[in-house]
């Protein structure tokens, strides 16, 4: 049968949620498409999560060997080339993430498979799959087709499904027999460098104030944290706001920064693309202050004000000391 | 120590109303303003600095319309060295992997140590031509670069992961690094230098100037296809708090203590 | 080689008497010492340009050390050619490199995309001349006052004042691009050039004769920096004075404030227009006005101009100007503190917050408080 194969994520020693994410889409479209899902499990010491998959899949796929300790694309390329060879599945879905992006376009290129990145949806028009995607910063959706071939590539951004309940009946682990080579001397992996932790975690904190590149310069950060501290939160950013330096990297919010889940968070001047709401979507109550009322914050908040930030901030603060008094 | 970046003209859409355009296949690209790819600019810079302190020559390649010669011009009065278009409708609509494809037959006559790229586009946010390009030139790749330091013959770089690990690994030049927003300060290019830069040479290569197959670029190269663009579905969304930005406030305010945060 | 900062801004006529430091505004609050820069100009012992030196980003281009040179040395110019220097080789701060490349390609410096030019106007009846369209008399509203929150109500307020004297005016819309005052000031004679030819084809075409600006520092561009424009430009306080000596502007409504009024820098110092606006403030019923005493050529300078509003000053110390200039004005018990240049009213208005005046004193713009008095 036809089958859709998913490539785990995990690391240091979790399986993460794009995993199963990822599962989740391939089932709903396995089932509209008569395709059996597969999730190929690569790695060393891993042999514990087939557990954890086996109710999300068909058949779960395992290769435990010590040169895929580390996540390396060179030699993750190299199995997934064999695996593909003789697997032929129809579809490959693979995270759209740090590890997925280093992946994915090599494996595309050396086996010349049709390969769309960054998919937001995945469904099947008869025999053709049709991928969605978000281009001009999440402010316009792309349809796009692939070239009739065997195998399909995709890597699936993180976020965009939600994951379903297990399935009663649980697939079938099979182990892999693949020749695994070493990692290259041409890359090799040293270490992870956990980030620094700074003297506020914004991941503790009920109220989160996070502002944007919108905010325009670190002279008006004053009234930021003004409104922060009238709320008793902290305040927190978007990542240009730390590629400018106006916050230390631990104020970040988003998928290369941290992920808070907050009773209240206000997004102020963040155009909300997909890397920042990843980091933040979880918070109880959403409110956006953009000045562009097409900015996809506002599909994610609870609350919106479309108007100038400049303007709101300083009557939203006068309200709130109002109130209080 | 030579380095080749490839960028690439992106329009500037973050806060501007994109409309599509009639055929459903682009934009309306009226109005936007043009400018260097946010990631690539960090590239460029990346390189700059590196051949600033390791002597050599930093050689930009692109992709694209007449109109992105404005960002090679810019990156010479920045200090590249030389610069080369690929153009021609061949490379028209090409999909990621047909761009690497032609990228890599301009790249590989060139003199380098490393090939930088950004390690996404704001415009198709592919995030996939720099390493596809690697492969295509058969190199060790990384992406998401963030930090660099220059050993013999080797960089060790810091690669960001989610929640911001910081994935160290040791890499053997020459090799194609995409470089991620931040790792620097990208400089800025004057007016004067710009226009300094418009007398100088652009190499422009066409699909038959690198000995490609017509067919093996562009659209017709390409084995993905944009069928149609769509604004995206309004969802649920939020509940807009309407009127001038006291009243608007005030109603936010009124909500906030409801909820019990005032 | 190079030619020399010695031959580039003349300064062999210096004699160091140190006139020049003793007039600085920022040489108080900053480690700007304009006599020593200029003497390691002469001897050619210091850095050549704005990134050895980021003091130079500290200048306000007030001129006062220029306009007190006893030998006709120009310092202020040396500092914007520090300036220059560094802009050329790509070395500006990443605030000041922004408001370039915003202005290169949307026509200002504050990063908002030329479609939202106009936004200040939007509920307003502000008449655009099309392309082509004549409008000898132009309102150049400025990019300050077009994208500033509070700087919007500076061409707000002259508008309703424009349509209450019946003002046969005309905008340009969104074409409306940067004047360049401040662009040449931070350094960037590049970009000014490019301003200059595109903005004076823009207004060829639409067959200006009058420019009226709510900015001291376009009007000062437009006047003294465009080379044979053949256009007159005017501050509005120059304008509304000539409305009201016509007798057009009628201005019924009294004001019953006591006022002061800051001369900004542009308007009094670059251009020596002291009375007018005095004059229209006067014109105003109900006021009282009380003159700061370092008031007209004396006039302390906000700290605002010189492309301020894009630096992060280098190393500063005390007191802001502008903060003095607050108190200032609270000990002399005005209600309102005047001004008649949005990035004065700014800086201004920022200092009333910063230096605890807030409630005390409100900073107005001239046009303001004359809207008031319609
Ligand atoms: C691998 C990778 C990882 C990333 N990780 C993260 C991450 O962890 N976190 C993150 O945030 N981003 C991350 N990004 C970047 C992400 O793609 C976006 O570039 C970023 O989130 C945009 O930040 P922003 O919304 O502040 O800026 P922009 O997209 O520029 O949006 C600014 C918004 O401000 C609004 N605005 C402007 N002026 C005003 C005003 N006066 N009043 C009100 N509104 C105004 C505009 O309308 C606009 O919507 C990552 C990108 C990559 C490639």
């Amino acid at each position: 049968m036809d089958e859709i194969l998913v490539l785990a994520e995990h690391r240091e020693g979790e399986l993460r949620d794009i995993t199963f994410e990822m599962l989740s889409k391939a089932r709903s479209l396995g089932k509209d498409a008569g395709k059996s899902v597969t999730a190929l499990l690569l790695g060393a010491g891993v042999g514990d999560y087939a557990e954890a998959l086996k109710s999300h899949a068909d058949e779960v796929l395992v290769l435990d060997h010590g040169n895929l300790k580390a996540f390396n694309a060179a030699v993750y390329q190299q199995v997934l080339s064999e695996v593909l060879k003789s697997r032929e599945p129809s579809l490959v879905m693979i995270g759209h993430t740090a590890f997925g992006v280093d992946l994915a376009p090599g494996l595309a290129v050396t086996l010349e498979l049709p390969f769309a990145s960054d998919c937001i949806d995945l469904a099947y028009e008869g025999d053709d799959l049709k991928a969605t995607r978000q281009i001009y910063e999440g402010k316009v959706n792309a349809t796009v087709s692939f070239a009739d071939a065997p195998t399909v590539l995709v890597t699936f951004r993180p976020s965009a499904c939600p994951v379903e309940d297990a399935e009663a009946s649980a697939g079938k682990v099979t182990e892999l027999d693949v020749a695994v080579p070493e990692e290259p001397a041409m890359r090799q992996f040293l270490e992870y460098v956990e980030a620094a932790v700074g003297e506020v975690d914004i991941t503790k904190a009920d109220v989160v104030v996070s502002i944007g590149r919108g905010l325009r310069e670190e002279e008006n950060l004053p009234m930021i944290e003004e409104l922060a501290e009238a709320l008793g939160g902290v305040v927190a950013c978007s990542r240009p706001c730390v590629d400018a330096g106006w916050l230390p990297k631990d104020r970040q919010v988003g998928s290369s920064g941290k992920t808070v889940k907050p009773k209240l968070y206000l997004a102020i001047g963040i155009s909300g693309q997909f890397q920042h709401l990843s980091g933040m979507k979880a918070a109880d109550t959403i409110v956006a202050v953009n000045k562009d009322p097409k900015a996809p914050i506002f599909s994610e908040a609870d609350y919106g004000i479309v108007g100038d930030l400049m303007k709101v901030v300083p009557a939203l603060k006068e309200k709130i000391a109002e109130l209080r008094a | 120590m030579n380095i080749v970046v490839c960028l690439k003209q992106v329009p500037e859409t973050a806060e501007a109303e994109v409309k599509l355009a009639s055929d459903k296949k682009g934009i309306e690209m009226e109005g936007l303003p043009l400018q260097i790819n946010e990631a690539d600019n960090y590239a460029l810079e990346q390189a700059l600095l590196l051949t600033e302190e390791h002597d050599g020559d930093v050689t930009v390649v692109t992709l694209g319309p007449d109109s992105s010669d404005e960002v090679l011009r810019m990156s010479m009065a920045k200090g590249a060295a030389e610069a080369v278009r690929l153009a021609g409708p061949a490379f028209d609509r090409g999909d990621p992997v047909a761009i690497a494809r032609a990228l890599a037959a301009a790249v590989k006559d060139l003199e380098y140590d490393l090939v930088l790229t950004g390690c996404m586009s704001s415009d198709d946010g592919n995030t996939a031509v720099g390493m596809a390009l690697a492969e295509c030139l058969d190199l060790p790749h990384a992406t998401y670069v963030t930090q660099m330091e220059m050993g013999d013959g080797e960089v060790t770089v810091g690669r960001e992961l989610e929640g911001g690990l910081i994935e160290k690994l040791k890499m053997k030049m020459p090799c194609v690094l995409g470089i991620q927003t931040g790792i620097n300060e990208p400089r800025y290019a004057s007016i004067m230098g710009i226009a300094k830069a418009s007398k100088r040479e652009i190499a422009m290569k066409s699909a038959s100037d690198l000995g490609l197959d017509e067919g093996s670029v562009g659209e017709e190269g390409s084995r993905t296809k944009l069928e149609e663009l769509a604004y995206p579905p309004v969802g649920e969304g939020a509940e807009i708090l309407e009127g001038t930005p006291a009243e608007s406030s005030g109603k936010l305010a009124e909500v906030l203590r409801e909820k019990g945060f005032v | 080689m190079a030619v020399s900062l010695k031959e580039t801004y003349e300064l062999l006529g210096c004699i160091q008497c140190g006139r020049c430091t003793a007039g600085c505004p920022v040489g108080f609050r900053t480690y700007l010492n304009v006599r020593k820069v200029v003497y390691e100009g002469l001897t050619e012992t210091g850095p050549r340009d704005a990134k050895g030196r980021p003091e130079a980003w500290n200048c306000t281009t007030c001129s006062n050390c220029t306009d007190r040179c006893p030998k006709g040395v120009k310092p202020m110019e040396l500092l914007i050619g520090l300036r220059s220097a560094a802009i050329e080789k790509g070395k500006a701060m990443p605030t000041v490199r922004d408001a370039l490349e915003s202005t290169f390609k949307h026509g200002n410096p504050w990063g908002r995309g030329r479609d939202k030019r106009m936004e200040w106007a939007e509920d307003l009846d502000v008449p655009v001349a099309d392309e082509g369209e004549e409008a000898p008399l132009l309102y150049f509203y400025g990019c300050t006052p077009a994208y500033e929150t509070r700087a919007q109500d500076v061409a707000k307020s002259l508008v309703r004042v424009f349509a209450a004297a019946g003002v046969p005016y005309k905008t340009l819309g969104t074409a409306e691009s940067d004047c360049g005052n401040e662009i040449w000031r931070l350094g960037e004679q590049g970009l000014f050039e490019l301003l200059v030819e595109g903005n004076t084809e823009l207004f060829r075409s639409h067959g200006v004769e009058t420019i009226v600006t709510s900015s001291p520092h376009c009007m000062n561009t437009f006047k003294n920096e465009y080379g044979d424009l053949g256009i007159e430009a005017l501050h509005y306080s120059q304008f509304l004075k000539e409305l009201l000596d016509e007798g057009k502007l009628e201005l019924p409504t009294p004001v019953e404030k006591t006022v002061t009024y800051h001369d900004p820098c542009f308007l009094g110092k670059h251009n020596e227009i002291y009375d007018e606006p005095r004059d229209v403030l006067n014109a105003v019923p109900g006021v009282t006005f009380v003159e700061f005493d370092r008031s007209r050529e004396r006039a302390l300078c906000c700290e605002g101009g010189g492309g301020r509003m894009w630096v992060e000053a280098v190393e500063e110390r005390g007191e802001r100007i502008a903060e003095i200039r607050v108190n200032d004005a609270v000990a002399l018990g005005a209600d309102y503190l005047v001004t008649a240049c949005p990035f004065c009213l700014l800086t201004l208005e920022d200092a009333v917050k910063t230096s605890g005046n807030e409630g005390k004193i409100e900073v107005v713009d001239l046009s303001e408080l004359v809207a008031m008095a319609l």
